[in-house]
């Protein structure tokens, strides 16, 4: 059955994903940098509010994942913010995150260098997302 | 060259152009058009104690110019910047000239974050995340390479901790950019040089980009033409017309790789900068033609493209001409009386492994047209252009 994003059930989901991941394992062995939190917009009626979600990635490991506030969100080292549909076209593999953050579609609070430097990590993280059924609340 | 199917672009380039020999006396009016009448001038020691630039500047904006911070320098620091603000604040600053090259540029970007939104600069890390246009800006470039005057980042330096920040937003592209040649009188002829190739390889990575596009392409080709066309003469102190036209293909290279990125070359440039303190255009230049030819097996087409922006005519394959295009930049460089090869510069030969792998790291290295994955690539880059 297909699981609701963004929700808590699919952050879950999304934690057991990026850990069953081999090829992630190896491309984030060397993060070390801390919490990558996601923003994602309140779309009403299909968001009404804005939505964190706290990854806590260490070393090609997902220690945690949940939903947050966005005000604990934007506390995070990296913080990644972007409309609703944005997210989504990140999520169907539409938007490479680190062309949508150039191009102004994602905003990113952090090093970008840092971020880029994991370049590979970021698409096996991108690549997780795919795995979850995901129903969009809007289709 | 075609495009794929998939083509998606956003091209932005919001910056008002004005160009001419002696255009910058009308700064003070472009200053009024923008709705501003206490300018902060931001500058570097440099310009103010060894040429008359910001005096000129400064006389030219008259009353509509509250002070001058000269404090920008190379590779400038974050509390360069935080100070500069505070400066700023305190003169009641509503807007912000810059003049001089990318250091200078990217200072005052910093400063018109801060003019704007107030806090700490480095509050301000990240890409795309201020969601207003910032202090207005008029920047008038004194070297013909950065293109910063058009771009929407700054890289500032957090001396304490040796890490640069990045700081990409549309909403601190300047408003104005103001190019005028005689402002280039005085740049001496290496720095004519180097900064006009490191104008070169924006536009030549631009269109060897992933993240080319036709926009950025169609500007990207007619700076290189400009280059070529005008580099070597425009090295001789008195050409001030040939230094215009490199100034414009500064500015057009900017434009080009602000919305299609840069790649190998400049991941390296900035390994070797840092390192050894290589002037950023020269290190451009010597690794540029080396990085043609290990991206030709990927990019043969758009480097054919180049060779024909460079005057090449020749009937051979794309992938020849690819080549044909490398020895010409090679043979530019030469022309300038640059030096060639890294050895010329200092880099330790028994360094290079290290640089491979810290050019690795490089932010540029996602968006060069061959994708690289192992330092052992880049190793070969080195070698070849050891």
């Amino acid at each position: 059955m297909p699981t609701p994003f963004p929700s808590e059930e699919w952050v879950a989901k999304y934690k057991d994903a990026i850990n069953a991941s081999a090829d992630y394992k190896v491309a984030g062995k060397d993060w070390t940098y801390g919490v990558i939190a996601l923003i994602c917009k309140a779309k009403p009626p299909v968001l009404e509010k804005d939505i964190g979600i706290w990854l806590d990635l260490e070393k090609g490991v997902c220690r945690d994942a949940r939903i947050v506030t966005p005000e604990e969100a934007n506390k995070a080292p990296f913080c990644i913010t972007g409309e609703y549909d944005r997210w989504k076209a990140v999520i169907k593999a539409e938007l490479e995150p680190i062309k949508g953050m150039m191009q102004g579609k994602l905003k990113l609070k952090g090093n970008l260098p840092t971020i880029v430097r994991f370049v590979k990590a970021a698409q096996e993280l991108v690549k997780a997302t795919n795995s979850i059924d995901a129903k969009f609340l809007d289709e | 060259m075609g495009y794929n199917s998939d083509l998606n672009f956003i091209y932005y380039s919001p910056t008002k152009i004005l160009y001419g020999m002696g255009i910058v006396k009308d700064i003070a009016v472009e200053l009024s058009a923008l709705g501003c009448s206490k300018a902060l001038l931001v500058t570097d020691k440099d310009l103010s104690k060894n040429t008359d630039l910001t005096r000129r500047v400064r006389e030219y904006l008259g009353d509509k110019c509250v002070g001058v911070y000269d404090e920008a320098v190379p590779d400038s620091g974050l509390h360069i910047v935080n100070k500069g603000a505070e400066i700023g604040r305190d003169l009641g600053a509503d807007s912000i000239v810059s003049l001089g090259g990318g250091s200078a540029i990217d200072t005052a970007k910093g400063i018109a974050i801060l003019l704007k939104e107030g806090g700490k600069i480095s509050d301000y890390e990240g890409f795309q995340m201020l969601s207003r246009k910032q202090t207005p800006h008029i920047a008038i470039p004194t070297t013909c390479g950065t293109g910063s005057e058009v771009t929407y980042v700054a890289v500032i330096k957090d001396w304490d901790n040796h890490r640069k920040l990045l700081f990409g937003d549309y909403n601190i592209i300047p408003d104005v950019a103001i190019l005028d040649p005689e402002l280039l009188r005085s740049l001496p002829a290496k720095l004519v040089a180097a900064t006009g190739m490191d104008a070169l390889t924006h536009a030549i990575e631009a269109i060897t980009s992933p993240q080319k596009e036709p926009i950025a392409d169609a500007l990207g080709l007619h700076a290189i033409r400009l280059v070529k066309q005008n580099i070597v003469e425009a090295t001789l102190v008195s050409d001030i017309q040939k230094k215009g036209m490199l100034l414009l293909a500064s500015n057009i290279a900017g434009i080009a790789f602000s919305n299609a990125q840069v790649g190998l070359a400049h991941a390296i440039a900035h390994t070797i900068g840092a390192r050894y303190g290589i002037h950023h255009g020269l290190a451009n230049s010597i690794v540029l033609p080396h990085v043609m030819r290990f991206n030709n097996e990927v990019v043969f087409e758009e480097q054919a493209m180049i060779a024909e922006a460079l005057g090449i005519k020749a009937s051979v394959s794309d992938k020849e001409l690819g080549l044909l295009a490398s020895d010409a930049v090679l043979k530019l460089a030469e022309s300038c009386n640059l030096p060639k090869r890294l050895r010329d510069v200092k880099v330790p030969e028994n360094e290079l492994m290290e640089c491979a792998e810290i050019a690795l790291t490089d932010g540029a290295i996602v968006y060069n047209g061959r994708a690289v994955s192992d330092p052992e690539e880049i190793l070969s880059v080195l070698k070849a252009a050891y």
